[in-house]
């Protein structure tokens, strides 16, 4: 382990059976794990380098269960760490070893389906894709959908904000959840937004939103839901050069035309999705294009051509157009498997998840393939090309000594580099433990000292998953510490009116 | 009382820092052209931003702008405008309803949060703004979000702040998200139904794969001294059922006839096209029909957010039991309601109503002396009204920004029905 986490609290391991008898009066039968072999598939996230058996799991049912753990656990100082389906790629659900891990996969019912609000009312536990199953035979659908849609949990997906292929156009989690319920470390049950547009006041949903299950427990969703597109075709362009691809992209954004998804993949991407899936990927090119557009025939078809054109104008080598569902399902199989692919080509891959403006895009690519050389450690890359989200796979075998401390050091300068080419450290992943230390390339002090105030707004302990997020913890009311610049005329030269 | 026109992100940092020192809480203006919205509020000197009025990049292949809060909003709209983009939440003006000359300035617009007709399909200014400069209360210039569109790093300031009117910090400097104007509109009215009928046409249209990005309803009484593009289409003074389908030509004019056939048990539909739709639509935005300068311009104005399809049964009866006038956006969800004047706005039986209906309702228009006596944001639980002001305090602990605007200080804060 290359992290840091908080060093466990002895006098709580000292208290251990004390406090799993406290948890089993409060969630009876099975809902309390304790013995190692029973925990052990909570020991890590879908961030699999990184293990911790945590103190007791805890399986609640019902709200009031999660209320009463929380109420325990504020009282007698045990951190929490929630957890949905574990599929975090940052850590997010990365246990202590002095802390309960609260596991909300017991709250799978879908509560209410309201066609006429277009909103659907859900336990956390309910996997994404189970909700848009939900509405299916209304035409209706949940626009999210990250890679892991058939696993993760539509809490899970709130935790950590999650993206996904189509986000271009429908948005992130953020831009389709209504309200929630809400449990505090303290116990106290919150009911926030609804059925509404928007809630009263300062917008909670939206700051609970890709917290990182660092401010509450939440275990009631209301996330809205659209009607599917009448029509959706997809084209498959190849590129010879990859700063041609970056170009197209721009282009088809600069016309007007914003596609349901837009994704691009370089060689060793293609070629390892391609030995993996047979999709039909051309291999002689540098850079592949999959750009679907949705919606009615007539539009769709019109702008199929508009994109074809611009691509050709752009240098195209290949272009092929999806007739079918069955041929547009086959383009997107090679993308949508393109993790598992790289998995076969190397013992283990870490996956990175920058974003920057699109425009950096060559920069960033060649800035990327002089790293791999620095490295030493091959890369493939597929990206979220229209929102300028990389996903770059860098390829690395964890029995060779010190090969996956190359590959995390390799990873950090990618995403080093984001930020300096004006973008950001994660678009859809989080920060978990993965980039926590590399909070300070992209925030000041002061930036974090402000987040971190509004930890203390909901967990003034701050015993709700600690040593995620935040590089440095603080005490609160360090934080909340004002210095106070005297001088009456601090500003006196300023114009007065 | 002193006004202070800062020039840059320093300046506001040191004026905030004076303020802390001299415990002298500050109002926080752009173009002040919402200063009469919200509690009248307790500060003793004005923050004028409007000279922060730069644009300080504009990437139309990015779909970003970056500029400083004061810039003017009708300025940006200008300038994304020439190359044929737009802020997709379709930002209010409230000049008309609320009797002052400009449009505002962007930070303005933030801070009021206050989308119009599209937000149905393309969201709120919250899901438009990807970052910002700030001043908080501590008098220290913070960052929030970033550049980009997708962007899970930390927490997502941008929302606290839009729609949080200069409560928690100063925006210096935002970026928002521009998107691609769609090449044509249309627009579908329905004529002579009542509330209830429309809101039933209106949830069939937003649970159809036309993709509808406008559903307004503006009844019979709403429309008798109307004046404008309203006026003209509700001659002779029928109720108004508007649906808008947006995009390029081929798809908006197929999904409007395919829509119009989808709801041919509501009624015949017109269609109105481009410019005759787009001028219908500014007046549903801007709320025309209770303009400050109108028939209605001394009622007190509500703007009451509430499930869709409970808007009709709602507007129809707070309009009945106020004897006010109602019009509806958002497919039912946003229902504005123009009252008879009333000490107290009738704000008692209003919020019992919109909460019993699962929404909730700000005074967005009235006089001072009502403003001043009565809660003009919907009043939380308790729970979430004591986390809120844990979160104002996370911000500004001494209450130097805009101090009581949102809430009463002191008051008790009891639940909403």
């Amino acid at each position: 382990m290359t992290i840091m986490m908080p060093a466990p609290d002895q006098a709580v391991l000292a208290r251990r059976s004390a406090i799993i008898e406290a948890l089993r009066a409060i969630v009876p039968g099975e809902g309390v794990i304790d013995t190692p072999a029973e925990m052990l598939p909570y020991e890590s996230d879908g961030l699999m380098a990184y293990r911790q058996p945590p103190m007791v799991v805890v399986l609640p049912d019902t709200t009031e269960q999660v209320s009463h753990v929380l109420k325990y656990c504020f009282e007698q100082g045990i951190k929490v760490v929630p957890r949905g389906s574990g599929t975090s790629l940052s850590g997010g659900a990365l246990p202590l070893a002095d802390a309960v891990l609260l596991g909300l996969g017991k709250f799978k019912r879908i509560r209410e389906i309201d066609f006429d609000n277009r909103a659907v009312v859900t336990e956390p536990g309910v996997t994404n894709l189970a909700i848009s199953q939900a509405v299916a035979h209304a035409g209706f659908y949940y626009a999210p959908d990250p890679s892991s849609q058939i696993a993760c949990s539509i809490g899970g997906n709130v935790a950590e904000n999650s993206g996904g292929v189509h986000c271009l156009k429908y948005g992130m989690t953020t831009n389709n959840v209504l309200g929630c319920e809400i449990v505090l470390m303290t116990g106290e049950v919150l009911r926030i937004g609804g059925k509404t547009a928007e809630s009263a006041g300062y917008d909670l949903m939206g700051i609970i939103t890709g917290s990182e299950g660092l401010l509450g427990v939440i275990t009631e969703i209301t996330v809205r839901i659209l009607q599917k597109p009448e029509t959706a075709r997809a084209l498959m362009v190849g590129f010879a050069q990859v700063e041609a691809a970056g170009e197209c992209v721009a282009q088809i954004i600069g016309a007007g035309i914003i596609p349901g998804g837009m994704e691009m993949m370089d060689k060793p991407a293609i070629h390892a999705a391609e030995a993996f899936v047979h999709a039909g990927y051309p291999l002689d090119i540098e850079a592949l294009l999959i750009i679907e557009l949705d919606g009615p025939a007539v539009e769709v078809d019109e702008l199929i051509k508009r994109v074809e054109a611009l691509a050709q104008g752009c240098g195209s080598t290949t272009c092929q157009i999806s007739n079918s569902e069955v041929e547009r399902n086959l383009f997107w199989a090679g993308r949508k498997a393109a993790f598992p692919a790289v998995g076969r080509i190397s013992p283990d891959y870490l996956c990175m998840d920058g974003t920057i403006p699109r425009g950096a895009l060559p920069k960033a690519l060649a800035r990327i393939r002089d790293l791999s050389q620095k490295y030493g450690l091959r890369v493939a890359n597929v990206f979220h090309a229209g929102d300028g989200n990389l996903h770059p796979l860098i390829l690395y075998d964890a029995n060779q000594p010190g090969e996956m401390e190359r590959a995390e050091a390799f990873g950090a300068d990618i995403l080093r580099a984001c930020v300096e080419f004006g973008g950001v450290l994660t678009g859809e992943h989080g920060v978990g433990i993965e980039k926590r230390d590399l909070m300070g390339e992209m925030f000041s002090e002061i930036d974090l000292n402000q987040q971190q105030r509004i930890k203390c707004a909901f967990d003034a302990q701050g015993l709700l998953n600690p040593g995620k997020v935040f590089p440095t913890l603080h005490r609160c009311a360090e934080l909340g510490r004002m210095h106070v610049h005297g001088g009456k005329l601090a500003f006196p030269d300023l114009p007065r009116f | 009382m002193d006004t202070l026109k800062v020039r840059d992100a320093r300046d506001v940092e040191q004026v905030v820092r004076a303020a802390i020192a001299n415990q002298q809480p500050l109002e926080i203006i752009g173009h002040g052209s919402k200063r009469m919205v919200g509690r009248p509020m307790a500060t003793n000197a004005l923050l004028d931003l409007s000279a922060l009025n730069a644009v300080k990049s504009y990437e139309p292949n990015e779909l970003i702008i970056t500029v400083e809060a004061g810039a003017p909003l009708a300025d940006v709209k200008l300038l994304i405008d020439s190359k044929n983009q737009q802020f997709a939440f379709e930002p209010m003006d409230t000049a008309l309803l609320l009797g002052t000359p400009a449009a505002g300035t962007i930070g303005g617009m933030i801070g009021a949060g206050l989308a119009g007709p599209r937000r149905i399909q393309a969201g709120g200014v919250r899901d438009h703004l990807l970052g910002a400069q700030a001043v908080s209360g501590f008098g220290d210039s913070f960052k929030a979000g970033g550049r980009v569109v997708k962007n899970v790093t930390g927490y997502d300031l941008c929302k606290l702040l839009a729609g949080s009117w200069g409560t928690l910090a100063v925006m210096t400097e935002v970026t928002l998200k521009v998107m691609p104007r769609p090449e044509s509109e249309r627009t579908l009215v329905l004529r002579r139904l009542d509330d209830v009928a429309a809101n039933k046409a209106m949830t069939a249209a937003l649970g159809s794969p036309f993709d509808v990005s406008g559903a307004a309803h503006v009844p019979k009484s709403a429309l008798r001294d109307a004046t404008g593009a309203l006026g003209d289409l509700g001659s002779p003074k029928n109720a108004l059922t508007l649906l808008r389908l947006e995009g390029i030509t081929a798809s908006a004019a197929d999904r409007a006839a395919s829509l119009a056939r989808a709801l041919s048990r509501f009624g015949t539909a017109e269609i109105l096209e481009d410019e005759g739709s787009a001028a219908a639509w500014r007046c549903v935005r801007d709320v025309e029909s209770f303009a400050a300068k109108g028939p209605l311009g001394a009622w007190p104005v509500w703007r009451i957010v509430c499930p869709p399809a409970a808007g009709g049964a709602l507007g129809e009866r707070l309009a009945r039991e106020t004897g006010g006038d109602v019009l509806y956006d958002w497919g039912g969800g946003l229902i504005w309601a123009a009252m008879p004047p009333r000490p107290d706005a009738q704000a008692q039986l209003v919020r019992q109503r919109a909460a019993a209906a699962g929404g909730h309702a700000m005074l967005l228009r009235a006089p001072d002396e009502v403003r001043s006596r009565i809660d003009v944001f919907h009043p939380a639980s308790d729970g979430v009204a004591a986390l809120s002001e844990r979160l104002r305090q996370s911000f500004d602990p001494k209450g130097i920004l805009n101090r009581g605007r949102m809430t009463r200080p002191g008051a008790s804060s009891g639940s909403a029905a």
